[in-house]
């Protein structure tokens, strides 16, 4: 059992389910968070330069699913951004890429871990997107930006300061936040339903009382399974979704809706 | 009996659900219904449908955190 979880130091399955984590690395304190994003970035970094260093004019395989998986946020960043997308092309692929790589941790056999349920990473990706936007905004309108944004041309004087702060809540506030919330809930919820499915299927297979305890375990193990597969499915809708939300994000401040 | 915030928050959660769960499904139907209606339309709609899930879900989703908050 020990063998099968990388960085777990000792799982004791009869008195206790949880295998403790392995201490961390001595020479610099890291854990396993920091150490996973490397690896990350290290995957994103090394795929797309084996297959874009040498591009043929009809690709190789490699070449194709790379190139079909990095139209994706490019595609987004065309249809939703529009005129001006080309400069935010990079900064799509490479959260795409990041957080499909990172939330497709969870289903890679010796590392159950994605790094985006750690509120540190998936709340700095929605601090830069954060960032990203406002910053554009400025740029591209002056400061002339938080007023179009909070006030929004056309409306009653009478209800001005109400609409001030709401949009004020909703745009500067809500948006990262709930970009962050939603990325890290997403993850730690599946995280949490297939540690806790498989583990005491596990559990329940190995220290089951009887044959009946026994085949409890099956049963939690072939939802296990089943939630495992959706979990596939959610770490790249989750993806999706983030570089989808942040296309809109820099798409509203770039071209203000009139 | 012991402590009780733990139960509150698990139905508070509960509670938290019904809005979005209700919420995608008219999304979702709605967006059925585009598609169904026009098909030459559908990436748009799935897009656009994609979006407004995200933007329900995340409600469902911060209620399931303050769970563990508590």
């Amino acid at each position: 059992m020990d063998q099968l979880i990388l960085a777990a130091t000792s799982c004791d399955t009869v008195n206790e389910v949880v295998c403790a984590p392995a201490d961390p690395v001595e020479f610099f304190e890291f854990a396993r968070t920091p150490i996973l994003m490397g690896l990350a970035g290290l995957i994103v970094v090394v795929s797309l330069v084996v297959a874009f260093a040498r591009p043929k004019v009809v690709p190789g395989r490699f070449q194709m699913i790379m190139e079909s998986l990095v139209d994706i946020p490019r595609n987004l960043g065309k249809d939703v951004i529009g005129h001006g997308a080309e400069k935010f092309y990079p900064l799509l692929v490479s959260l795409f890429l990041f957080i499909l790589v990172g939330n497709a941790f969870e289903v890679t056999p010796f590392i159950n871990f994605p790094i985006t349920s750690r509120m540190a990473v998936s709340g700095s990706l929605a601090l830069l997107v954060w960032f990203v936007f406002v910053v554009t905004g400025v740029a591209k309108q002056g400061v002339g930006y938080f007023g179009h944004l909070l006030w929004p041309p056309g409306i009653p004087v009478a209800i001005k300061p109400v609409v001030g702060i709401i949009e004020f809540v909703s745009v500067l506030i809500i948006r990262p936040f709930s970009l962050a919330v939603r990325l890290f809930a997403n993850l730690v919820a599946g995280h949490t339903m297939l540690s806790l499915l498989l583990g005491s299927a596990v559990w329940f297979l190995i220290a089951g009382q009887g044959v009946g305890g026994r085949l409890i375990g099956l049963a939690w193990g072939t939802f296990g399974i089943a939630i495992y597969v959706f979990e596939i499915l959610v770490a790249f809708l989750q993806a999706y979704v983030f570089t989808l939300l942040t296309s809109v994000y820099i798409g509203s401040s770039l071209h203000p809706e009139h | 009996m012991e402590s009780l915030d733990s139960a509150i928050a698990l139905v508070g959660y509960g509670i938290a659900a019904l809005g979005p769960g209700i919420g995608i499904g008219l999304i979702a139907g709605n967006a059925v219904q585009a598609m169904a209606r026009q098909p030459e339309a559908a990436g748009l709609v799935r897009t656009n449908m994609i979006l407004g899930i995200a933007f329900a879900e995340a409600l469902a989703l911060i209620g399931f955190v303050l769970f563990f908050l508590v």
